[in-house]
């Protein structure tokens, strides 16, 4: 028993030393870079953006003459 | 074989929770002196969303009991669904027709995911099983169903990572694993969580070997799926952690929870950047997923509502009305032109 519990904590202090361990960046260089994924994909984002125009939705209504 | 003590000093369990608590104590003053800012402070000067006209287009009707989960194809027109009532459904969301309904063994069917190749479907739940039923119009699907990997609890979500040929599930048993579909070989064990794992998501880069989890034990773990080891942990969450989402960048992850909250953690920053809610909602969430250029964060909860939050600006831009019960799941479709949502009110919904 306490020998699994010796592996345990060993575990746990394990994983902690490798999460000390990792590069971090500050947060405002993370967001821009996230801002300017965004920005450069808005455009294609119909459900951000709409549709040019509703025909090309391929889940408009269906139109009464069908 | 010489053991010589110098350099390996004799590890207590005294001496390990000492260096553990010194490590949890560094982390976070790491994590908090590159906190100089936050997300909505960056993007003051970014333009608010004012066009939103997002419709429901569809309903799909024929499950007789809650809908637990749901997957798009590939070809961005059908859809699979689950239910507890025990049948997993394929759709053409086009038409609203069912093209297949099949009965598993069991009720609540928790999880289900398309291939890569839109010619095979994962299912699961109750059975603790993750089971592939390979697809053709001709013959009854579930006669070439073939069970693929076994937990000792429920599957609670299931994904293909990159291809037909292997599966990674995420299980009740607090324990994720990637299974080889062919032979139904377990190829990695993921050992972190110590309560019921609720979602997985895979990373958006080609490469794709790392993933994502959210727990019941309120953490959220990113895992390297070569070496079976968790590289990073969040934690923030005080509830369960219902649903986790790679943000397309593949810089961040978002999350759901019963704290009512959804929240993205940055993977380069470490830690988590920032927080979707408000004093009205107080109802938990079941089922995140982004829109395709990653600035509207959708979110189904409990209170049969599905809220659209701006992920920059942090606030939320629409509420989606139409569910009658539960929203417990929603996805963006691969091309981003449709969002389909799931309920407990036995119904699918197509908005667009």
């Amino acid at each position: 028993m306490v020998v699994s519990n010796l592996q345990q904590q060993r575990l746990v202090t394990e994983q902690l030393r490798r999460e000390a361990a990792i590069k971090r960046m500050p947060v405002s260089l993370a967001v821009k870079d996230i801002i300017k994924y965004i920005t450069e994909h808005e455009q294609d984002d119909c459900l951000l953006v709409g549709f040019s125009s509703q025909r090309v939705n391929p889940f408009r209504e269906k139109t009464p003459f069908f | 074989m010489e053991n010589d003590g110098k350099d390996c000093p004799v590890e207590t369990i005294e001496s390990l929770t000492k260096e553990a608590e010194a490590l949890k104590k560094k982390l976070e003053d790491e994590r908090q002196k590159l906190n100089d800012i936050t997300l909505a402070t960056v993007a003051d000067r970014l333009d608010i969303i004012n066009y939103m006209n997002i419709k429901p287009r569809r309903t799909l009707k024929g499950h007789q009991a809650k809908v637990l989960c749901s997957d798009w194809s590939p070809d961005k027109r059908h859809i699979v669904s689950s239910s507890q009532d025990g049948k997993m459904i394929i759709w053409d969301a086009f038409t609203t027709n069912k093209e297949h309904a099949v009965t598993m063994p069991t009720t609540w069917v928790m999880a289900c995911a398309y291939a890569p190749s839109g010619n095979l479907v994962a299912c699961g739940g109750l059975d603790n099983k993750v089971t592939v039923y390979p697809l053709s119009l001709d013959e009854d699907v579930s006669l070439k169903k073939k069970t693929v990997g076994t937990h000792t609890s429920y599957m609670s979500c299931c994904i293909f990572p990159n291809s037909d040929q292997q599966i990674l599930t995420g299980s009740g048993d607090s324990t994720c694993a990637l299974w080889d579909v062919e032979s139904g070989q377990l190829l990695q064990n993921f050992h972190g969580h110590s309560a019921d794992v609720m979602s997985i998501d895979l990373a958006p880069s080609e490469t794709g070997n790392t993933f994502v989890s959210g727990s019941c034990d309120k953490m959220v773990l990113i895992w390297d799926m070569r070496s079976g080891q968790c590289v990073q942990s969040f934690e923030g969450h005080e509830s369960d952690v219902n649903s986790v989402k790679f943000h397309p960048s593949g810089d961040a992850v978002a999350t759901g929870s019963d704290d009512a909250t959804c929240r993205l953690f940055d993977l380069r920053a470490d830690k988590e950047v920032a927080i979707y809610n408000k004093e009205s909602i107080i109802f938990g969430v079941n089922s995140v997923d982004f829109s395709v250029s990653g600035r509207l964060l959708f979110a189904g909860y409990n209170d049969y509502t599905v809220n659209v939050w701006d992920t920059l600006k942090c606030v939320r831009v629409c509420l989606l009305y139409g569910h009658e019960n539960r929203v417990s799941c929603l996805q963006v479709s691969p091309d981003g032109t449709a969002l389909s949502t799931g309920s407990w009110d036995y119904t699918l919904r197509v908005w667009a």
